[in-house]
């Protein structure tokens, strides 16, 4: 555990590289998403929660929450039989958990819509939406299982797809 | 005569009743506290002294409610917390006896917690300190 943990927080992406064709990236090519907390748990959140990134950018999830450990982890039925909410074609990820000031990185290479999650805080509605390039207008969103599963409190979370098209990036509520 | 063996038996009883308090509570006043007790963050992925908490140490035998005893960077006890998922106060469940080792109580605090790797789901922390309001500082960072 303490290896996988290093491996994550040195890299930024060993995992990534594993489930994912690592590319080089320029640092300003870096889509930097921050897994926070409020002092005591009673809030947890991503920041943005909502962000549209290019084809082949680079997301990195960063954990500034001093007292906690959080995942992000793809809706995808590899993890944890979560129902599909990437693209066709798109591999999923699992950061594993991340203790504070660890990160973890992907690169997203298919157009549209992408929702994950934080393992711990899924019931607590910590969840995010990435969208990458322009969202297709049949992707994952027209099957009626994508809801399955999923707590109302991280339903009412993500944020609207056209928010997102229209601001680039949205803050968490 | 019967009296008087009588009350030898109730004071020796109650000393030892005392005695046997204050071993538990001795066992556990500094870090770490003797076993069945282990470290929090080596049984599921957490800080090792969480802000406002202290470094935690807890029963596996006794998750998700606890109690988890909480220490300063000193090593001293500070707080005894209970973790109560939320989905779990319901009219047919309940947390009846739980075991309250760290002795006296200077106040109560009760929070809500989103949830963390070993109780994750929503719930409430119990937090019983036994230091004093401005003593909570020693746990603050």
């Amino acid at each position: 555990m303490l290896n996988r943990r290093k491996a994550i927080g040195m890299g930024g992406g060993f995992f990534a590289a594993l489930a994912l064709p690592a590319f080089p990236a320029s640092a300003e090519a870096v889509a930097e998403i921050v897994m926070g907390g409020r002092v005591g748990g009673s809030h947890v959140w991503f920041d943005p929660v909502g962000l549209l990134v290019q084809p082949g950018q680079m997301v990195r999830w960063i954990n500034r929450d001093p007292g906690n450990a959080h995942t992000a982890t793809a809706y995808h039925p590899a993890n944890s039989g979560k129902p599909n909410r990437i693209p066709p074609g798109a591999q999923p990820w699992d950061s594993g958990y991340l203790l504070p000031d660890e990160s973890f990185s992907v690169k997203l290479t298919v157009p549209g819509v992408y929702d994950y999650f934080c393992i711990p805080h899924e019931q607590a509605g910590m969840v995010g939406r990435i969208i990458v390039g322009a969202p297709p207008t049949d992707g994952w969103q027209s099957a009626s299982a994508a809801d399955d599963g999923l707590p109302q409190a991280a339903l009412q979370a993500f944020p609207a797809v056209e928010e997102i098209m229209a601001k680039g990036r949205v803050e968490p509520r | 005569m019967k009296k008087v063996s009588l009350l030898t038996a109730t004071a020796l009883l109650g000393g030892i009743a005392m005695a046997s308090a204050q071993d538990a509570a001795s066992t556990v006043t500094e870090a770490p506290p003797a076993a069945p007790y282990q470290k929090v963050s080596e049984l599921a992925p957490l800080p090792d002294f969480i802000p406002g908490l202290g470094q935690l140490f807890v029963d596996p035998e006794t998750l998700p409610a606890g109690p988890f005893l909480a220490y300063d960077h000193d090593g001293k006890l500070v707080s005894t917390v209970y973790m109560v998922p939320i989905e779990d106060l319901t009219p047919d469940k309940g947390f009846d006896d739980l075991v309250a080792p760290g002795g006296a109580v200077d106040h109560v605090d009760v929070h809500y917690n989103a949830g963390h790797p070993g109780v994750e789901t929503p719930h409430a922390h119990i937090v019983l300190w036994h230091v004093s309001k401005d003593e909570e500082a020693r746990v603050a960072q």
